[in-house]
């Protein structure tokens, strides 16, 4: 049966060709000599595995979730009381996000002190720092969303700090808000940034930065 | 390339494998012992004290408090904010193209290290100087 079923796959995706070049390359022993793995050569899986917990969760709020002034809080609200497993997910959603971002902190720190941005990675640090950028952002957009008071206040004072920025500011600042102030438009806009504009680019780089590792392979050894 | 090693599959996915299985479960742990606040409804017309921003933009928040000097005709505020928000993330981009020492030995590299230790230690004390000094 199992027999059978990996045939009728590979027949039609002649996956059995390609998997040794995806799944068989070997992971040099100063990461892991069989017994004992460094753990800081994971931080960049547990980033994305957070961003995988991220996705499916955020999946879940936004069916419930509703971005105006007027209905925002509200239906936060409601997912934490009335909707079953909605204050966990939500929870989960708000706890993988700090997770993700210490992650990816951490993983930079690694990058930077074992030399891994030294040719030919450059290019990879580069695509490493905007995907570190993006991750903050996605806080960013993410903590008005509930429409509470730290929400309101704290993305207040984000946006004040953006406008700061001589020359671009004003613009940036505008271009946040949607307008002059924040209303309506800064939230649709802090939704659609979180939901569509983010997650979309942050995949795209994703995928850059794990081919880009794998024809590298990883660094040599640092000590 | 190498021959040496371990298969990335199945050998060091299965290690893998089980550091994600601890992630996914401390995040279910700090989830159910720790739930996502939500506070009043926001209120434009009252501002509500402290208010923080996420902590990973604290060091920001702490270095713009910080920074109280002006330059020129530059004012303080501008100046903190082209440092932390412009400048510190260009120089991030730059670090391998300023860093030329093809050297990745931690010990052969004191400079690099030095700076490396340095920036972590600014953005920690800027962190807990945001938090003190609201
Ligand atoms: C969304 C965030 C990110 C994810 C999910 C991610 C994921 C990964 C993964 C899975 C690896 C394989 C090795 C490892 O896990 O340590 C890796 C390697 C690498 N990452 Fe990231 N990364 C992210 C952000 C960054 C950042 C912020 C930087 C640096 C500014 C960076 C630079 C690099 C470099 C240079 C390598 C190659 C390291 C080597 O060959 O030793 N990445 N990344």
């Amino acid at each position: 049966m199992r027999r059978q079923l990996y045939e009728w796959i590979d027949k039609r995706t002649k996956l059995s060709k390609y998997w040794d070049s995806i799944a068989k390359h070997p992971v040099p022993p100063h990461v892991s000599d069989g017994v004992r793995t460094n753990p800081v050569y994971c931080l960049g899986g547990i980033a994305f595995l957070c961003f995988i917990i991220l996705v499916v969760t955020g999946m879940f709020l936004a069916m419930y979730y509703k971005p105006t002034p007027d209905e925002a809080y509200d239906s936060i609200r409601y997912i934490m009381e009335e909707v079953p497993m909605g204050a966990f997910i939500r929870s989960v959603h708000h706890w993988a996000a700090n997770m993700m971002v210490a992650a990816v902190m951490l993983h930079m720190i690694r990058v930077y002190f074992t030399g891994a941005y030294k040719p030919p990675r450059e290019l990879n640090w580069v695509i490493g720092v905007l995907l570190f950028l993006l991750t903050t952002a996605f806080g960013f957009t993410g903590y008005l969303l509930p429409w509470d008071q730290l929400a309101y206040w704290a993305t207040t004072i984000g946006i004040q700090i953006n406008s700061g920025i001589p020359i671009v500011g004003s613009y940036i600042g505008k271009l946040l808000m949607g307008g002059n102030e924040i209303g309506p438009n800064t939230l649709s806009r802090f939704y659609a940034i979180h939901t569509i504009v983010l997650p979309i680019t942050l995949t795209l780089l994703l995928g850059i930065h794990f081919i880009l590792v794998r024809i590298h392979g990883i660094s040599g050894r640092y000590l | 390339m190498r021959v040496r090693g371990l298969a990335f599959f199945p050998n060091f996915l299965l290690r893998e494998v089980v550091i994600m299985f601890t992630t996914a479960a401390s995040i279910f742990l700090l989830a159910s012992l720790f739930p996502a606040s939500l506070l009043e409804p926001a209120n434009p017309f009252e501002t509500p004290k402290p208010i923080f921003p996420e902590w990973y933009f604290l060091y920001v928040y702490g270095f713009l408090k910080f920074w109280t000097w002006d330059i020129g005709p530059l004012k303080a505020k501008t100046l903190g904010i082209i440092i932390s928000m412009v400048l510190f993330p260009l120089l991030l981009f730059l670090v391998p193209f300023i860093d030329r020492n093809p050297e990745v030995n931690l010990k052969r590299r004191p400079i690099a290290v030095l700076l490396g230790v340095i920036t972590v230690a600014a953005v920690l004390f800027f962190t807990i100087y945001g938090i003190i000094f609201e």
